[in-house]
């Protein structure tokens, strides 16, 4: 109990660090609404439109546990941390930043997950029908 | 944790996963991944600003130090990413609860479980974005990303002290907790832990490249690439946005302030002896590169204008304007044998935008402070 008041403790002195830290910038106020502002686009947006294209998918009939959930997580991983080089407007400072063709690599490894997904369902497929030969 | 769905919102959720132990297992990742990021970002941030007490200890070895650290750092928060979105997901129904508030405590709790989402995505967020060298937002990155990680930790602190009970309720499989939710998640749980697993291992593989140069063929979404630049290196600031051109170089001589003050040629520093060393380029935005050096050691020009063995130095940039135009350099750097005042690069005289004609190269250090067209050097 003591080390739980403790650890409590230790995090709150922190927070109040990073808070004064924060108040030293010229306008925190405008660094409060992006922190807000992540949280509300998260909660608000993303999130409300993850679970309603599930409760659609399911209401259409599509099972998404196991393989297919799997391939949505890694598919959509790639997707987020592709996005920044997808959508960065304006140009670069020079020619070896953002070197590659992301638009591409996006798709090269959207392909890969599907590839792999298919092959995966494919050979448990075979092992399972070879299982109920013998 | 059961969602027995109260009076109140109208919004239902199948219980399943959004449950203490799933929320337990993803939050001890995430938990780690913070921990290493807020570790080496604290640690980037005194090697690049130390205060004054510090700055001649700084340790410069081992020399690929800064290299493993600052790639750790962007690594472990690109991995949080899905880890974040997967742990937010799992307690997504908990914004829900009913009803909203319900005591003095239960109001703080659920406060500072918003610092802690919101400091969690900003920093996520403009880390992420950083990297891309894209700045949408109205202020200034690196004090606010720095301010905000300590936000994040502290809060991070906080909720592992407030939810400790059902932490330790959750933390086996054989847990009481873990044991009181329906047995039939347990199988759909490692199911989905497993996915998320792959999700983090698939965006480490494909973005790590920039700073493990034998994983660069699997790059995918990096900001940089190892095989991407002039002399077999990547660039940050360019001569042209530095404002220095060959025209401005031809008069160039190396001025050495100091007990024994004085200027050498080119020609007159490629006439000293020359060493050759293998340090990396490792920038804060986490890409890093080996590379050979070729040049002259900087406590071989501190010594010969009368600098103590222990003296550090101040470099001065011929570079019009920038934040690190000048650059003090602590003792432990300037006496390391492994730096140089660098005249080649890969065997090549070094190009224009390594910062011809002479630039620093320095063990354990952030690229930024690698000064380069060092146009003096004051014994300090």
């Amino acid at each position: 109990m003591a080390y739980r008041y403790l650890v409590g403790g230790c995090g709150i002195v922190l927070m109040a660090f990073g808070g004064a830290l924060l108040l030293e910038q010229p306008e925190p106020w405008r660094v409060g609404v992006w922190l807000a502002g992540g949280a509300l686009v998260h909660d608000g947006l993303i999130a409300p439109l993850v679970f309603a294209i599930a409760a659609l998918a399911v209401a259409a009939g599509l099972r998404l546990r196991g393989v297919p959930r799997a391939a949505l997580i890694v598919a959509g991983s790639l997707t987020v941390i592709a996005l920044p080089p997808l959508l960065r407007p304006g140009g670069v400072a020079n020619a070896t930043v953002l070197p590659l063709d992301y638009a591409r690599n996006w798709l090269l490894a959207m392909a890969a997950v599907a590839v792999i997904t298919v092959a995966y369902v494919g050979l448990r497929a075979c092992l399972r029908r070879a299982a109920r030969r013998r | 944790m059961r969602f027995t769905q109260p009076p109140g919102p109208s919004i239902t959720f199948k219980p399943r996963l959004h449950d203490a132990r799933t929320a337990t297992v993803i939050g001890r990742w995430l938990g780690l991944a913070v921990v290493i990021c807020f570790a080496t970002g604290v640690l980037s941030h005194y090697l690049q600003h130390p205060p004054a007490w510090l700055a001649d200890r700084l340790p410069s070895r081992p020399y690929w130090g800064y290299r493993l650290t600052q790639g750790l750092h962007v690594a472990s928060g690109i991995a949080a990413i899905p880890l974040l979105l997967a742990k937010l997901w799992a307690v997504y129904p908990r914004l829900f609860a009913w009803p909203p508030i319900r005591s003095v405590r239960h109001a703080l709790e659920r406060l500072s479980v918003a610092v802690l989402v919101a400091a969690g995505i900003f920093e996520l967020f403009t880390g992420l974005l950083n990297t891309f060298q894209w700045y949408p937002w109205p202020f200034s990155f690196v004090p606010v990303h720095y301010a905000v990680g300590w936000l994040l930790v502290g809060a991070l602190l906080l909720h592992v002290a407030v939810r400790w009970p059902r932490i330790r309720d959750h933390f086996t499989r054989r847990s009481p907790g873990t044991l009181a939710l329906p047995s039939a998640d347990g199988p759909d749980r490692r199911q989905l832990l497993a996915a998320l697993a792959a999700g983090v291992g698939a965006v480490t593989l494909t973005t790590v490249g920039q700073s493990v140069t034998a994983l660069g063929p699997l790059e995918l979404f990096g900001p940089r690439s190892p095989d991407h630049g002039p002399q077999g290196l990547p660039v940050n600031r360019t001569a042209a946005a530095a404002r220095v051109t060959e025209a401005s170089l031809t008069d160039w001589r190396l001025t050495v302030a100091g007990p024994r003050p004085y200027s050498l040629t080119l020609e007159e520093l490629r006439a000293m002896p020359q060493h050759e060393v293998t340090l990396p380029i490792a920038c804060v935005e986490g890409w890093s590169k080996s590379a050979r050096w070729t040049g002259v050691r900087v406590r071989d020009l501190l010594d010969r204008a009368g600098g103590d063995p222990r003296a550090g130095c101040r470099v001065v940039s011929l570079e019009a304007a920038g934040a690190y135009r000048v650059m003090e350099m602590g003792r432990t750097y300037a006496q390391d044998p492994l730096t140089l005042l660098a005249l080649g690069l890969n065997g090549e005289v070094l190009s224009l935008d390594h910062g011809y004609p002479a630039r620093i190269i320095a063990p354990n250090r952030p690229g930024v402070l690698q000064t380069k067209w060092v146009g003096r050097l004051e014994v300090r």
